[in-house]
C-alpha cells in the first residue's frame, strides 16, 4: 500500500526516476545490442554454418582464411567416424563495386545447404555466376537483379537473392556454389585471366585454367553434419592432429582477434550492467535518506524492517519496470534510426537476459537503501529535538 | 557514558493524563522512548498492564506498540502522500489488514475530532492544528492501552494548542486510558491530571512521581 501511494503520489519525483533509470536501462540494451551486433557482424557468416563442427587444416588455428582442404582431404573426413554427410565451404576475399564505390566483401562457396539461408528477397543461387548476398549489401548499392564487378578478379556476379544477418568481419558475404567460387579464388591468387574474366563474366583465360585444374577438389574448410550422440570434440578425438575441430559458434570466436573483442563486449556489458545498478541503488539509496524520519515514525507505529524492505523492492520492481518499458522504446527507436551497415543486433534472447540483469542489479542496488533502513532507529521519531 | 535517567519510578492509572515536564536535556523524550519500547533501559522495568516492556526484543516491541500503545510524535509524522483517511488506516494496515469496521472506526475518529470534511486531504493541505489532530486520532486506531505524547503544542499558537490539549484530555478519559505527555509548557502541564518535573534526569522533588 505505502509503496504504490508514494509512487501515485509523487508522480513527477519518480517519473523522474524512471526516466533515468529508463536511460540506462536503454544503454544497457544498446550496448547489448550492439555488442551482438558486432559479434555477429563479425562471425554472422561463420558461426551460423549449418553442421555439427567444421573442420579445418592442421595449425591454422581454426582460421577460415587460412585454411585449405584437398580433395582427398574431403574424402577422408566424409568417411572419418561420426561423420554423417558434409560439405565443403569456400573462403575468398574481394572486393565489389556495384555502382556507388568499390567496397570490401567476402566471397563462401558452398557445395551444398543453400537452404540454411534465410531468404529475405529473391531466390537461392542456381546456376554458376550467381549470388544470394547479405542484405548489408544494399547499403553499397547492390540490387537484385544487378549484375556486380569483382576486382580485382576482374569477374562478374548476378545477385538472384538477399539474406541476412550473414556477414563476416563486418563485411557482406555473397553465397555462391563451388564452381563459381572456385574460379573467382584462383583468379585471386593467380590474377584475372588475360582477356576474360571469371565467373559469370565470361570463360577462364589459359593460365588460370591450369591452376585451377591443380587445386580441382580445394575448398577451405568442411561443414560435418555428425552421427547422433557424436560431438566435435569426438571428431577431434578422431581426427587426432591431422586437422582442426570445432563448433561452428566455437570456431567463429576463435579468428580475427574475436576472443580479445569477445571480452572486451562482455566487459562494456558487465561494465554498463554495474552501472546501472550503481545509478539505481544510488536514486533509492537517497529517496531513502530523505525519508529518514517518516520511516523512524513508520517504524515507531510498528512497522519491521521487512515490511519497509518489501515496499522498497515493491518501488523498485514497479519504476524499473516503467523504466524498462522506457529503455526499450528508446534502445528500439535509437537501433531502427541506424544505417543498416551499423552493428545492431537487438536478439529478444539477449534482451532478456540483459534485462533480467538490469532486474538483478537493481535488486543488488537496493542492498544500498536496506542497509540504511536497518540501521534507522525508530526511536529518533520523538528525538527530533531533545525537550 | 551519560545516564539520561536515574531513579525515575512513575505509576499511572488508567483514565489519567501524566505530564511529564523539564528544560531541554532532561531526559523526557527518553522517558518517552523507554516506554514505548523504543529504547531499553540498562536497568529498572517497564510495565504496561502488568507486561514487561524492557524485556523485549525491537520486533516483540514493535508488535507490542502496535497492538497497545498509541504514539504522537511532536512534528506529527504523518505520512505526506497519504489523506488523512489513510494515515489512519496506516495503523491497521501493518497489524495486518484493513477490514471495513478500521475504515469505519477511521472515519468516525476524524469526524469526531471534526475532520470529517478533511477526509481525504493530505496533511499539506491541512493546517498545523489538523495535523496534529489527524496524529491523535491515528494514535487512537489501535484502542491503545497508553498512549505517549511528544509534545503536541509545541508547533502550535496558544488558542490551537489549548484545543488540541483539551480535545486529548477528553479522551483519556472518555476511552479510560493511560496518557503521557511530554511538554516543556508549564500552562499545559498545569491541565494534566498529574505532573512529573525532570532535571538532569531525574524527578525533581515534590514535583511527582510516584
Amino acid at each position: 500500500m505505502l509503496a504504490l501511494r508514494e509512487l501515485l503520489g509523487s508522480r513527477l519525483k519518480f517519473g523522474l526516476i524512471a526516466a533515468a533509470i529508463g536511460l540506462v536501462v536503454a544503454l544497457t540494451l544498446l550496448m547489448s545490442a550492439m555488442s551482438e551486433g558486432l559479434i555477429t557482424g563479425m562471425t554472422g557468416a561463420e558461426g551460423s554454418l549449418a553442421g555439427d563442427a567444421l573442420v579445418f587444416q592442421r595449425d591454422t588455428q581454426l582460421s577460415l582464411e587460412r585454411s585449405i582442404l584437398t580433395r582427398d582431404d574431403l574424402n577422408i573426413l566424409a568417411v572419418a567416424p561420426g561423420v554423417s554427410n558434409l560439405y565443403a565451404v569456400g573462403h575468398a576475399m574481394i572486393s565489389v563495386d556495384a555502382g556507388a564505390g568499390v567496397f570490401d566483401a567476402r566471397l563462401l562457396g558452398l557445395s551444398a545447404g543453400f537452404e540454411q539461408l534465410p531468404l529475405v528477397e529473391g531466390r537461392p543461387p542456381q546456376s554458376p555466376g550467381e549470388a544470394l548476398v547479405d542484405i548489408t549489401a544494399k547499403a553499397n548499392g547492390v540490387a537484385l537483379g544487378d549484375p556486380v564487378r569483382l576486382s580485382p578478379v576482374d569477374g562478374t556476379l548476378t545477385v538472384v537473392g538477399f539474406t541476412r544477418d550473414r556477414r563476416y568481419v563486418m563485411s557482406p558475404v555473397f553465397y555462391v556454389d563451388m564452381a563459381t567460387w572456385r574460379s573467382l579464388y584462383v583468379a585471386a591468387l593467380v590474377g584475372p585471366a588475360p582477356g576474360g574474366s571469371s565467373a559469370g563474366g565470361g570463360a577462364q583465360g589459359p593460365g588460370t585454367a591450369g591452376v585451377e585444374e591443380r587445386l580441382s577438389g580445394e575448398a577451405s574448410i568442411a561443414a560435418v553434419r555428425l552421427d547422433d550422440g557424436v560431438t566435435a570434440a569426438d571428431l577431434a578425438a578422431a581426427l587426432g592432429d591431422r586437422y582442426e575441430v570445432a563448433t561452428p559458434a566455437a570456431a567463429a570466436r576463435a579468428g580475427n582477434g574475436m576472443p580479445v573483442m569477445v571480452l572486451a563486449v562482455n566487459g562494456i556489458q558487465v561494465v554498463s550492467l554495474l552501472i546501472g545498478a550503481l545509478v539505481i541503488g544510488i536514486f533509492f539509496y537517497i529517496t531513502t535518506l530523505h525519508k529518514t524520519g517518516q520511516i523512524a515514525a513508520i517504524k515507531a507505529l510498528g512497522a519491521s524492517n521487512g515490511y519497509l524492505y518489501r515496499q522498497l523492492l515493491l518501488q523498485i520492481v514497479v519504476l524499473v519496470t516503467l523504466a524498462v518499458v522506457v529503455g526499450m522504446a528508446l534502445a528500439l527507436g535509437a537501433g531502427a534510426s541506424m544505417p543498416s551497415t551499423m552493428a545492431f543486433d537487438p536478439g529478444l534472447g539477449r534482451w532478456g537476459v540483459s534485462l533480467i540483469a538490469v532486474y538483478a542489479m537493481a535488486l543488488l542496488g537496493s542492498l544500498f537503501s536496506l542497509r540504511n533502513i536497518l540501521s534507522i532507529d525508530p526511536a529518533i521519531a520523538l528525538d527530533r529535538a531533545e525537550h | 557514558m551519560v545516564t539520561a535517567l536515574s531513579d525515575v519510578s512513575l505509576a499511572l492509572d488508567r483514565g489519567r493524563l501524566l505530564a511529564v515536564l523539564g528544560p531541554s536535556g532532561s531526559g523526557k523524550t527518553t522517558l518517552l522512548s523507554i516506554i514505548a519500547g523504543l529504547l531499553q533501559p540498562f536497568a529498572g522495568e517497564i510495565l504496561i498492564e502488568g507486561q514487561a516492556i524492557h524485556l523485549r526484543s525491537p520486533a516483540e516491541a514493535a508488535a507490542f506498540r502496535r497492538r497497545h500503545v498509541g504514539l504522537v510524535f511532536q512534528d506529527h509524522h504523518l505520512v505526506p502522500y497519504l489523506t488523512a483517511l489513510e494515515n489512519l488506516l496506516l495503523v491497521p494496515h501493518l497489524a495486518g489488514r484493513v477490514r471495513e469496521e478500521h475504515r469505519r472506526r477511521a472515519e468516525r475518529l476524524l469526524a469526531e475530532f471534526g475532520l470529517l470534511e478533511r477526509l481525504r486531504h493530505r496533511p499539506s493541505a491541512l493546517s498545523g492544528g489538523e495535523r496534529q489532530r489527524v496524529a491523535i486520532a491515528r494514535a487512537l486506531m489501535n484502542e491503545p492501552t497508553i498512549m505517549l505524547v511528544d509534545e503536541p503544542t509545541a508547533s502550535l499558537d496558544t488558542e490551537r494548542g489549548q484545543k488540541v490539549l483539551e480535545l486529548l484530555r477528553d479522551q483519556v478519559h472518555s476511552r479510560d486510558m493511560t496518557c503521557v505527555m511530554v511538554t516543556h509548557d508549564p500552562r499545559m502541564a498545569e491541565q494534566a491530571d498529574q505532573t512529573v518535573c525532570l532535571v538532569d534526569g531525574r524527578v525533581a522533588p515534590g514535583a511527582g512521581g510516584e
